[in-house]
């Protein structure tokens, strides 16, 4: 027989979960439903059932360095079907966002997008920035005139810059992060030995989040059955990723035009990378609404929206709406709202881009990191 | 014996349309009974009227009601100072058979001579009134025992209540809390056992004896006479019933030796931790220290080394109450469980849910499968079979370990010294619980008069003991009213009979004496049987067991029965008209025969039905009649026997397959088939399984042949 592992129940981690509105989940009593019923759990790696009881007893290193917590998407079959009503969903959304917070670094980042708190000065950092080069080019006191072009009150490789400085930081965080995750991952489960090695599969990995494999597997509940609050979620968020995947493309497009080119900003409006960020613009507008939307038109009845998740959700909303703005109303010739705009604008994308690691978005280091981890790890038993 | 005997005959609900009822009373009348013969086509109606002014007018000794079943419409066929014979056309004849066939009608014609020749053999009962005193001896003063006394002394009966301790109170008096038992049903309260204690100690009809022991019992229901030994020396009191509320006692300590108890300083039991509770300090026995993390052990597994079988749902209850008081003591105090089968019945289910929602008490499932001490004497606990996957260890400050509870009774000083010659101690079920092991009838021990309350008969709690203590009292109160008018207290509520012994012709066997499941016989100086009829419960057990036929009872007899099965017709030379005679149990099969009947189920018309009392009564000789009366088959229908036994005289059926190989080997002798005779299993709600049954056996009959004896 295996030795046993000593275990040291964490009670304030213990109550950390439940305090991220997973307050039911004490009234599991480990039927397994929840875990029947998913339509993305395996039989090697079954969940959401081990981590009712891995919280239940306080057992945080077990739940965090556990691949099962990012290979749910939260379609929510659990929750409709839990004869005890202990919500399962809401625990694994619960220990994503706690789990965002303990494996960031620097930690205090990870600390600052949990808490309300710390909004303002989230945007002061990149607004300090912005006014500074807004006062060395003395646009502070009066905007440019003429026909209205963002670049002349931001030359662009003032904002590359800026960018590329803060996004290689915040990519180092993603990393690290990634990697922690990892290890803690390979820790927990009886470390190197289990062979799991991430390179030959990082193409499946990747093919099976563009194309939404397990998200998609996640629609597909038992027809006729309870409600689960998220049918809208597989391809809203197909929506939204392919959306934003186009503003990137339209962004480096428009980078590699202008460094290669020399071909100035801005582009007319019927140019094809243009057309392009419109369109990808709209995705990502309309299926936040949805998202918005339904949030508030379902109450609670999906759980309780976290801190976390609204911020999330109006800051990339806000974002995408507020590049529109810009673009109507440099068409339109409103000087003094169009730069104005372009500014917040630019907030907005910083606070997306650069705080990718330590918000809502980190999802896309850590549910990545958790694929290719699950992937690595069946192809490694396999073997 | 020229008896005056009035026949009934009813048409009503079927029976005359189904059997020809003129050609019945036909035959009533020419077999000269003395008395009239009358048909009616309802006589549960005003002609029971008719009935009762026979009896009056014409000086009756009996009367046979060929009707309905008997039973059914007891009250209104029931005359005073008259045998009553109901024969039982309806159910049994017209809703079960054919309509109008010569079977059938036979079948009616059998019955209806069977049951003449009974009333002419039966005679009503003069009750025995001798024994009637009133009080009640409740024993033990815990809440089980003092909820009996409240009871009976509110209900104006005299009460003795003996404690073997100085106090009252029992073990709920050194309880810190105990479960909740009113809504919201969230927090562990105190006990109320003060109150009751005060409550006895106010009542005017309650004797009370402390640090006493009872010492001796004797006699029987209404008049038992208790030795009670205390302080003041020995006393003697009559009383009339007894309640046992001993209660129970630690299991021993030896049980728990695999989990550390005694090896390690922080290992204990429930009853210690409770102990510790009530003084307020919760600590590590080893150096004083507060014990902040505590698992409590539920040592209810089936597959565990010390598996003790005491506990109930208690157990579970004990274990998450103990969980809170660690709780109340800081915030960071942390309590584990670890369990086989969480058991919170009824509104106990809130206070479970109310437990798993405080996050510092952590439930799980699971196996000890070691426990150690740490350098520091913190317990190492090894868990297996957990539902956190692999086995897991933990070191916590004290580990509880939950306490068996062993009934009273299964020790020689918590019973009762009965001065019966089956024994000093009152039967007890498998673990040593006064009880008698049948679902149906709580509180009844295996010596009449004699009843269990509290945790002396089921692992219970504070709550259940106090509703026991009351059943029970009840039940004594019951007895003693039955026992001082001459009527049978259980099963056989109100019968007046009693077994009769033709003592001229006892060889002294003793047989009768050690088959009684109820010690209602003593012997006397010449080994012959004495009855104490208040104990007695008219299963008609020693009737059976008689190698001799000496007892009998005035309505109830070998010789009524042999008399009846030679009353049926056995037609010769047809190997269609096959005859078979079934006994059965008047408490399970007879009443499954007439569900058949009411469901209009067939079942085959060559079956002759005779109730028994118990198949425990059914006297080897009488199959030997049949078979020489020629019966083709006899099959004995009866409950269920052995240690989850459903014979409501507990050991009837088991007692009746041990005289089965005698009677198999009398069919032996006689050059018979032993599969002509055979015992069913049926319980009273196998109706549906009725009519297959009785037709597998018809056939297995024809397919032996006729019974050669026929006509001899």
């Amino acid at each position: 027989m295996a030795e046993a592992t000593l275990i040291q129940p964490d009670l304030d981690f213990k109550q950390a979960i439940l305090g991220l509105d997973a307050h039911d989940l004490s009234f599991c009593y480990q039927c397994g439903t929840c875990t029947a019923v998913c339509p993305l759990s395996t039989a090697d790696n079954p969940f959401p059932r081990k981590e009712m009881v891995w919280v239940q007893w306080g057992l945080r290193e077990r739940v965090l360095g556990n691949s099962s917590i990012w290979l749910c998407h939260q379609c929510g079959l659990c929750n409709a079907y839990c004869p005890r009503d202990a919500k399962p969903a809401n625990v694994m959304a619960a220990l994503r966002d706690y789990s965002i917070t303990h494996y960031a670094v620097p930690r205090f980042m990870g600390r600052a997008l949990e808490q309300p708190g710390y909004l303002l000065p989230l945007f002061a950092i990149p607004a300090v920035i912005f006014l500074a080069i807004l006062a060395h080019l003395g646009h502070l006191t009066s905007l440019p005139a003429g026909r209205i072009v963002f670049s002349k009150l931001f030359p662009v490789h003032y904002i590359d810059a800026v960018f590329l400085a803060a996004i290689g930081l915040s990519l180092l965080g993603a990393v690290t992060g990634g990697v922690r995750y990892w290890r803690a991952m390979r820790a927990s489960q009886g470390g190197a030995s289990n062979g799991a090695r991430p390179g030959g599969h990082v193409l499946a990995t990747v093919l099976d989040i563009l194309r939404h494999r397990k998200f998609l597997q996640c629609g597909e509940a038992p027809a006729g059955t309870r409600d689960t609050y998220k049918r809208h979620v597989p391809l809203a968020h197909l929506a939204v990723f392919w959306g934003f995947a186009g503003l990137v493309v339209t962004t480096t497009s428009v980078g590699i035009g202008l460094y290669v080119f020399h071909y100035p900003t801005p582009w007319p409006v019927w140019h094809p990378v243009k057309l392009l960020g419109d369109v990808s613009g709209t995705a990502v507008v309309a299926a936040a609404v949805v998202f918005l939307w339904r949030r508030i038109a379902d109450g609670q009845k999906a759980g309780k929206s976290t801190y976390s998740d609204w911020l999330f959700l109006v800051v990339l909303f806000a974002t995408t709406l507020t590049g529109f703005l810009c673009q109507a109303l440099r068409l339109a010739g409103v000087a003094a709202l169009a730069y104005p705009t372009y500014f917040v604008h630019l907030l907005l994308i910083f606070f997306v881009l650069v705080y990718i690691p330590y918000s809502k978005f980190a999802h896309l280091v850590y549910r990545t990191v958790a694929m290719l981890y699950a992937e690595s790890t069946r192809a490694a038993t396999r073997a | 014996m020229a008896k005056k005997i009035g026949v009934y005959v009813c048409s009503g609900c079927g029976i005359g349309s189904c059997v020809g009822v003129d050609r019945l009373a036909g035959e009533a009348e020419a077999a000269t009974l003395g008395g009239p013969v009358r048909r009616s086509a309802a006589f549960c109606l005003e002609d029971a009227r008719q009935i009762q002014a026979d009896i009056e007018g014409e000086g009756l000794d009996g009367v046979v009601i060929a009707a309905c079943s008997p039973r059914v419409n007891t009250d209104v066929f029931r005359f005073k100072n008259t045998f009553v014979e109901r024969v039982n056309l309806r159910e049994q004849v017209a809703w079960s058979h054919p309509p109008n066939e010569d079977e059938t009608q036979a079948l009616a014609a059998d019955y209806l001579r069977m049951g003449i020749v009974r009333a002419q053999k039966a005679s009503p009962p003069t009750p025995y009134t001798a024994a009637n005193e009133r009080t009640v001896l409740v024993v033990g003063g815990g809440v089980a025992g003092l909820s009996a006394a409240i009871s009976a002394a509110r209900s104006d009966y005299g009460v003795v209540l003996v404690e073997r301790e100085a106090e009252l109170g029992g073990y709920a008096a050194k309880l810190h809390r105990q479960f909740p038992k009113r809504p919201p049903y969230d927090e562990p309260t105190a006990t109320d056992v003060a109150d009751k204690v005060r409550m006895v100690r106010s009542l005017p009809n309650v004797r009370v004896y402390t640090a006493a022991q009872v010492r001796e019992v004797s006699g029987e229901p209404g008049r038992y006479r208790a030795v009670i030994e205390g302080p003041e020396g020995p006393a003697e009191v009559e009383c009339g019933a007894i309640v046992l509320a001993t209660g129970w006692r630690p299991a021993e300590p030896e049980a728990y030796a695999a989990y550390g108890l005694g090896a390690y300083a922080n290992v204990v039991t429930s009853v210690a931790f409770e102990a510790m509770a009530a003084e307020g300090r919760i600590h590590r026995p080893s150096d004083g220290r507060p014990a902040r993390r505590v698992a409590f052990l539920l040592c209810d597994g089936e597959g565990d080394d010390a598996h003790l079988p005491y506990e109930g749902n208690v157990a579970s209850l004990v274990a998450l109450k103990q969980a809170t008081y660690v709780r109340r003591q800081a915030a960071d105090a942390s309590a584990y469980v670890f369990y086989e089968d969480m058991q919170t019945p009824g509104q106990y289910e809130y206070f479970y849910r109310r437990v798993q929602g405080d996050p510092g008490i952590f439930l799980s499932r699971g196996q000890v499968r070691r426990v150690a001490e740490d350098r520091d004497q913190s317990v190492l606990l090894d868990v297996g079979d957990t539902v956190m996957g692999g086995d897991v260890r933990l070191a916590v400050d004290l580990l509880v370990l939950s306490t068996g509870m062993r009934p009273a009774a299964a020790d020689a000083d918590g019973q009762l010294g009965l001065a019966y010659l089956q024994g000093k101690n009152l039967p007890t079920t498998a673990f040593g619980y006064a009880d008698s092991n049948f679902i149906c009838f709580p509180y009844e021990t295996r010596r009449t008069g004699i009843y269990s309350a509290g945790a002396v008969r089921q692992a219970m709690d504070l709550a259940a003991s106090v509703r026991d203590g009351r059943a029970a009292a009840l039940k004594a109160i019951q007895s003693i009213e039955k026992s001082s008018a001459g009527q049978a207290v259980h099963p056989r509520v109100g019968d007046l009979s009693y077994p009769d012994f033709f003592m001229q012709k006892c060889t002294a066997c003793g047989r009768c004496t050690q088959e009684c499941p109820f010690g209602a016989l003593e012997l006397d100086d010449r080994k012959h049987p004495v009855l104490n009829t208040n104990r007695c419960r008219r299963c008609g057990i020693c009737m059976g067991a008689c190698p001799v036929q000496i007892i009998s009872f005035n309505d109830y007899s070998v010789d009524m029965l042999s008399t009846m099965i030679r009353a049926a017709e056995i037609p010769e030379g047809d190997e269609e008209k096959p005859r078979i005679l079934v006994l059965a149990c008047e408490n399970d099969a007879y009443p499954a025969l007439d569900m058949a009947g009411i469901n209009r189920l067939r079942f085959p018309s060559s079956v002759r039905v005779i109730p028994v009392r118990c198949l425990g009564s059914v006297n080897s000789i009488l199959i030997a009649d049949a078979v020489s009366r020629g019966f083709d088959g006899v099959a004995l229908l009866g409950c269920k026997p052995g240690e989850d036994y459903q014979c409501h005289f507990i050991r009837g059926s088991e007692l009746l397959e041990t005289r089965m190989g005698n009677v198999r080997e009398t069919l032996g002798r006689l050059a018979l088939e032993p599969e002509r005779v055979q015992v069913m299993e049926v319980a009273i709600s196998d109706a549906d399984k009725i009519p297959s049954l009785l037709e597998e056996f018809v056939r297995a009959i024809k397919a032996i042949g006729p019974n050669p004896m026929k006509g001899f």
